[in-house]
């Protein structure tokens, strides 16, 4: 079937029949006017809408923080420990106190603090007989952290600490998940 | 030269190809074509504006509105603390809650004037019942829609005004009780309150107004458009492009100008948060204010005069006009019962719009408490964004460790639990590194807090015992 002969511009549109006739330069002049007017509505409305929608989506995390992790007695020698640590975050509309985990391990004196947020895609890392596992899609490492094995793309984030009057202290924050380089977001 | 105009020519050519694939498949231009050409009798008109206004008004109401649900927490310990984040943090925030605010007022003015100018051109008459009937029908949908979203801020006059708004509803004869607690979801004005208002302005009604211009319009363009009441005009059709579409488009550009104009000149009000113990002088938005006034002049039993009857018997009539007056006479001044009710109802409400803003104004007591009001939601719009603490509390805990059994009870109601600070007083964290409130200073401040410039709530002198206070002092050193 041949289309080639058929009419779809809409400025074509027929006249009505005992209307007044508007020259076609008339007509398209009148139809580029409306163009311009919807343009200068919706142009403006759009972008107040994007970057409204937008909003703080594009700006940086502000988790980081130095928060309390617990007392030093009771982390044994080699063997992780879970401590929860309390996060006070600026979200949106509230200021947010909620539970975040970081894994701590003795090494004769030395102290490593671990993210529990799993390089790969996130999910909580948990100990395991070896050292440390990912039970989303079983990324493993050892005790000190170094990748075994998994689609991990890199070893376990250490997180920085410092020891005040017996108590651990640990700066908590975000890395970039799925890259080989330790990166903050 | 000639390769570039052959590319040229094969790339129209494409696009032409693609463009007849596309409208075999879906019949696009055709239907596009048949809208732009609707006949208009008697010509492209301004006074037909409104229709396409309307029609614009909706869907940037809903534009706006999807926008706003991003940010909004329907729940009534967060609702205003987000509402408050959109008015004051977010790019563009104050900008889109104001032309969904003005925006929905806006659609009560227009829809008004649609009708008024259906009514006046005698259009409503044979042939065209069904649209003016669904065209009523959406004005209750819009006072719907205007209605619910007054509450969503969960300010002061949200919280009040929709009290008085749901108690007004109790008062219908039979199902008055029942009615009002399935709108409150319950006994009381409450979250649930919130949620179920939430969900009928935010699904419920917007399905019901997409159904209801569909249908509109579809009858609409079966019945054609009426022309003017005097025919004089009736042998000249236009289509409705381009004269009308430019008229429409026009016409939707002054709306978004005067609706961001008044965004960002005078940004849509947010008070401070319901407070239900307060003594709020509630008065409803200005749509609703003839009625209000109204309700001054019928007390008691009367009073469902102006709450159930007038409105009652008002969308009656307009649903029941098309077949009430049946005579083919357009001319509004040939129809002068039917043009004198509508300037009555217009100018009565108009009237008691004034009236009720002119005793408010003279009225010395309501005059300053509203004065008052307007205050207190100034300063709190100027005053900057403080995201909303949530679990605080716990976190001061460790260090200062249970508070004394006297600041539980003689200071905790107002300064919080743990001295966090709540609505009425403020933190008391850090408190005894500020000047003039060392401990000493505080034993004192126990005595006679007047003597230290505090001001009400704060009780001039405490009944407590010296070792109580300095047991509460103590604790405040603590406090960090």
């Amino acid at each position: 079937m041949n289309f080639q002969d058929k009419t779809t511009n809409l400025t074509d549109a027929p006249e009505a029949s005992t209307g007044t006739t508007l020259s076609a330069r008339r007509r398209s002049f009148l139809g580029v006017l409306i163009g311009f007017i919807t343009s200068g509505i919706a142009v403006p409305l759009g972008l107040a809408v994007g970057r409204f929608t937008i909003g703080p989506a594009l700006s940086d995390s502000n988790a980081e923080q130095w928060v309390g992790a617990g007392p030093l007695t009771g982390i044994p020698e080699g063997r992780p420990v879970k401590r929860i640590v309390t996060i006070s975050q600026e979200v949106g509309w509230g200021s947010f106190t909620e539970p975040g985990s970081v894994w701590v391990i003795r090494n004769s004196e030395a102290i490593t603090v671990f993210s529990a947020v799993c390089p790969h895609l996130g999910c909580s890392i948990n100990a395991s007989a070896k050292g440390f596992i990912c039970p989303c899609h079983q990324s493993s490492w050892n005790s000190a952290g170094v990748k075994t094995g998994g689609p991990t793309p890199r070893d376990m984030d250490v997180l920085e600490h410092r020891i005040e009057n017996d108590a651990l202290l640990v700066k908590y924050q975000a890395f970039k998940q799925g890259i080989a380089q330790k990166e903050k977001v | 030269m000639a390769r570039v105009s052959i590319l040229t020519r094969m790339a129209a050519t494409r696009t032409a190809e693609f463009r007849d694939w596309f409208d075999e498949r879906t019949g696009a231009s055709e239907t596009a074509r048949a809208a732009l050409a609707e006949p208009i009798r008697g010509g492209a008109r301004w006074t037909y504006v409104f229709g396409s206004g309307l029609a614009f008004l909706a869907a940037l109401q809903a534009l706006t509105g999807i926008a706003l649900s991003i940010y909004y927490v329907p729940s009534s310990d967060h609702a205003h603390a987000s509402v408050v984040f959109i008015q004051k943090a977010v790019p563009a925030g104050a900008l889109l809650r104001g032309l969904h605010h003005y925006g929905a007022s806006a659609m009560i003015v227009l829809i008004v004037m649609h009708l008024t100018q259906v009514f006046l051109f005698g259009a409503y008459k044979a042939k065209r019942e069904l649209v003016w009937v669904t065209g009523v029908v959406m004005l209750l949908v819009i006072l719907a829609f205007a209605f619910t979203g007054y509450l969503l801020p969960w300010d002061q006059a949200a919280y009040f005004g929709t009290k008085v708004g749901t108690s007004i509803a109790g008062e219908v004869p039979v199902i008055g009780e029942i009615q009002r607690r399935i709108m409150l979801g319950g006994t009381d004005l409450t979250t649930l309150t919130l949620s179920r208002f939430f969900t009928a302005h935010i699904l419920l009604f917007p399905l019901a107004l997409l159904v209801m211009i569909a249908t509109h319009i579809l009858l609409f363009r079966r019945a054609g458009a009426a022309g003017p009441y005097h025919r004089r005009d009736d042998h000249r059709v236009d289509s409705f492009y381009p004269k009308q579409m430019l008229m429409d488009a026009v016409f939707m550009l002054i709306l978004f100008v005067a609706l961001a104009v008044l965004s960002t000149k005078w940004p849509a009000e947010l008070g401070p948060q319901a407070d239900p113990t307060s003594d709020y002088l509630a008065r409803p938005p200005w749509y609703f204010l003839p009625l209000f006034q109204l309700l001054k002049y019928f007390p008691g039993k009367l009073s469902l005069i102006p709450t159930v009857l007038l409105p009652g018997a008002l969308f009656t009539t307009l649903l029941l006009l098309p077949f009430a007056d049946r005579r083919a006479e357009r001319h509004p001044l040939r129809r002068p019962i039917a043009t004198g009710m509508l300037a009555l109802i217009l100018a009565g409400a108009a009237g008691l719009i004034v009236l009720s803003k002119y005793e408010d104004r003279t009225n010395k007591e309501f005059s300053v408490k509203i004065k008052e009001q307007e205050e207190a939601a100034r300063a709190f719009m100027t005053a900057k964004f403080q995201p909303q603490v949530i679990g605080q509390a716990i976190a001061a805990m460790p260090a200062a460790g249970a508070p004394p059994a006297a600041f539980s009870e003689n200071c905790a109601m107002c300064h919080g639990d743990r001295g966090e600070g709540n609505e009425v007083g403020p933190a008391l964290t850090g408190i005894t590194e500020k000047p003039g409130r060392a401990p000493e200073d505080l034993l004192k401040l126990l005595k006679d807090s007047r003597a230290y410039g505090l001001k009400d709530p704060m009780p001039e002198s405490f009944e407590l015992a010296e070792d109580e206070k300095r047991q509460i002092v103590e604790w405040l050193k603590k406090l960090k």
